[in-house]
């Protein structure tokens, strides 16, 4: 599976990273790696997060995370541009 | 501007925001806000336990649509709003907790009441704040009920450290609210209105699949003007029972785990699926991959994360459903000019499902009181205007299927966490949100044993809502799974509430008339004398039979395709075309 960069612009505020690594737990979707750093405005970080994901779950974890109230803005930095849009369901209930 | 402490601005801005009322209970950490809450014009209604308040902010949002605002102090009073809010998040409820948090230096220290709750709420919480700085009080809670009331409506949290209550502070509440990662898409694009548009006149077996986004956004005037003017069936799930008259020739009931045979089967049958404020729940949808094998999708809702998180959309519709539907209207006509589909033979078939397998009961053989008789009765007797809540469990699936609910705003339940104990205090807040509309609160004996000191308050705050409870001694719905699926090992579900509590004298204890009845012949009177009473709490323990069951069934994780109409009775599809 082809890993995804997504960039990602949040406000600098207390408890935004545990925000977005609360997410990705609570979706059960995995990091693969993190860096958070500073942009040029002072209220605004960038995360850059890899991740094992694509098609369906890629959007869902982007679509996710774009409510999160403080990410402003979420690019996807794709591999190879060829990555199709592939819709599988997810696993079905069992509870 | 003015100079205050933190705790007045605190106030004022909740009453800038246009605070009526709010729920709550004080304690060391929010003691502050409550002085100026004594002197302010917002009511404050003291609960008897947060989650009873948080409950309440949730029913009183749910029957007016405003903002729901419970208020509660940090640490165990905190966590007690854990259940509600995240009830209220689940369900789309807009409802604005305020709680205390420890003074800041002490934050982190493992001080006495401290939990770290903005930490706790932050998986399910639309959003959430924690204030340390006075002068950050009105634009958090400015911010709170805008996040909390637009887009898809959620719970937001303000947790304030005691010093910044404390302190001195220029109040000046924000005349507009800009949040650079918050602009809910409210107005359709056209192009995804056509294209909806153009994939329905190409149905010829669609089913109208409207959820609660439909009653968030208030749109069942139009719902209803788009149903009539396409002519398809209509299935309301459970959040979204009201949303379309259920008397309504073209409305099939409720679909999913409880849902009429007709509506399962339109679902399963259907070739469209114009999917309005709804969003693909497993006890919609059984088993995923058997969900409506030949239908195309459309998905029209707020929230873009729904949009093919359980179901791919063919054409997704990303707006208010009542900008949607309005603009989907005058797009539907003009469309059905060039191509108006034949939808006779389907809604034929649906109609035949719909008179086959009505919603039904059998009286119990030993003649015990039937559970659905009576809440068919309570739904007659109060008529249309009523507003109900239940609790969770079987009674909550016959007050969903035996009731006729004709208008929006008038069923509350606790559809997607299923939150035991949520009806006494979510219609306490109804009641306050509607003080002059009946308020019924049916609930389980279980269900009732959860949360009812808030008949207290409700009796010394002059909120006389009604409690019908439905007393089969059991935690009903496990009792019936274990039925089915554990060869009726009984563990751990008889509550012998026919032998304690005594329900009409608990009732009676808390300041409520308490009623009594187990003969089917004196139900109505019963709750002729409950209608009677208008200046007091009522409760009524309806003793009934412990063993009925709630019908038609589709297995947890089972197709749709296998539902049943009793137990191991699988609809006559040989006799039905389809």
């Amino acid at each position: 599976m082809a890993q995804h960069t997504l960039e990602v612009l949040v406000e600098n505020s207390p408890g935004v990273l545990a925000r977005v690594a609360g997410l990705f737990s609570r979706r059960a979707y995995n990091i693969e790696r993190l860096s958070v750093g500073p942009t040029a405005d002072p209220t605004i970080s960038q995360m850059d997060i890899v991740v094992n994901l694509e098609g369906h779950a890629l959007e869902q974890v982007i679509a996710q995370l774009d409510k999160l109230i403080n990410v402003i803005s979420i690019k996807e930095i794709v591999p190879n541009k060829a990555a199709p849009t592939v819709h599988d369901t997810q696993p079905d209930y069992q509870n | 501007m003015s100079q205050m402490t933190g705790a007045s601005s605190l106030v004022a801005s909740l009453e800038a925001a246009g605070v009526d009322v709010m729920f709550g209970i004080p304690g060391g950490a929010i003691l502050p806000a409550y002085d100026p809450i004594f002197s302010s014009s917002i009511r404050h209604i003291l609960v008897r336990h947060e989650q009873g308040a948080g409950h309440a902010a949730t029913g009183y949002a749910q029957v007016t649509g405003r903002v729901g605002v419970c208020i509660a102090t940090s640490g165990p009073g905190a966590t007690n709003l854990v259940t509600p809010l995240a009830d209220a998040a689940m369900d789309s409820v807009p409802v604005v907790a305020i709680t205390g948090q420890v003074p800041s230096v002490a934050i982190g220290t493992d001080a006495f009441q401290e939990a770290d709750i903005r930490g706790i709420t932050m998986p399910f919480a639309k959003h959430n704040y924690l204030i340390t700085n006075p002068a950050d009080i009105p634009r958090a809670i400015a911010e709170a009920f805008h996040i909390a009331s637009t887009g898809r409506p959620g719970p937001v949290l303000v947790d304030i450290a005691k010093d910044a209550l404390q302190a001195m502070t220029d109040f000046k509440y924000p005349t507009s609210v800009n949040l650079a990662g918050y602009k809910p898409k409210l107005v359709p694009d056209n192009q995804a209105i056509l294209d909806a548009a153009a994939l329905i006149t190409q149905s010829s077996k669609p089913v109208f699949y409207v959820g609660g986004g439909v009653i968030k956004a208030n749109a069942s005037r139009e719902l209803l003007e788009l149903a009539q003017l396409l002519g398809a069936p209509v299935v309301t799930t459970l959040m979204a029972r009201g949303a379309f008259p259920d008397s309504h020739p073209l409305n099939l009931g409720m679909p999913g785990m409880h849902g009429t045979v007709a509506a399962v089967t339109a679902l399963q049958k259907a070739d469209l699926l114009i999917t309005l404020g709804a969003r693909f729940d497993d006890r919609v949808t059984g088993k995923l991959s058997t969900f409506a094998v030949n239908a195309k999708v459309i998905h029209a809702d707020v929230d873009p994360a729904e949009i093919g998180k359980n179901r791919f959309a063919d054409v997704a519709v990303l707006g208010d459903l009542k900008n949607t539907i309005s603009a989907l209207i005058p797009a539907l006509k003009a469309a059905l000019g060039k191509n108006q589909p034949d939808l006779t033979p389907w809604l034929r078939q649906m109609n035949s499902l719909k008179a086959a397998y009505p919603l039904g009961y059998d009286k119990p053989s030993d003649g015990a009181l039937s559970p659905q008789y009576v809440i068919e009765r309570l739904g007659k007797i109060s008529g249309p205007e009523a507003i109900f809540a239940a609790g969770v469990g079987q009674h909550q699936m016959w007050a969903s299927q035996f009731v006729s609910y004709e208008n929006p705003r008038t069923w509350l339940n606790s559809g997607g966490l299923g939150t035991m104990g949520y009806a006494v205090p979510a219609a306490m807040g109804a009641k306050v949100g509607a003080p002059d509309t009946t308020v019924w609160a049916i609930d389980g004996d279980g269900c009732f044993q959860m949360t009812n000191q808030e008949l207290v308050t409700c009796a010394l705050n002059n909120i006389p809502i009604k409690v019908a409870i439905i007393n089969n001694e059991s935690l009903g719905m496990v009792r019936q799974w274990q039925t089915l699926f554990y060869e009726g090992r009984y563990s751990n579900t008889s509550l012998d509430s026919k032998r304690v509590p005594n329900f009409p004298m608990l009732a009676e204890a808390m300041g409520c008339v308490g009623l009594s009845c187990e003969r089917e012949e004196d139900v109505d009177a019963t709750i002729e004398k409950a209608m009677g009473i208008n200046d007091q709490p009522v409760v009524i323990d309806f003793r009934v039979h412990r063993d009925a069951m709630v019908w038609p069934m589709v297995a947890a994780g089972a197709s749709n395709d296998d539902i049943k109409i009793a137990r191991e009775t699988a609809p006559d599809w040989d006799s039905q075309e389809l």
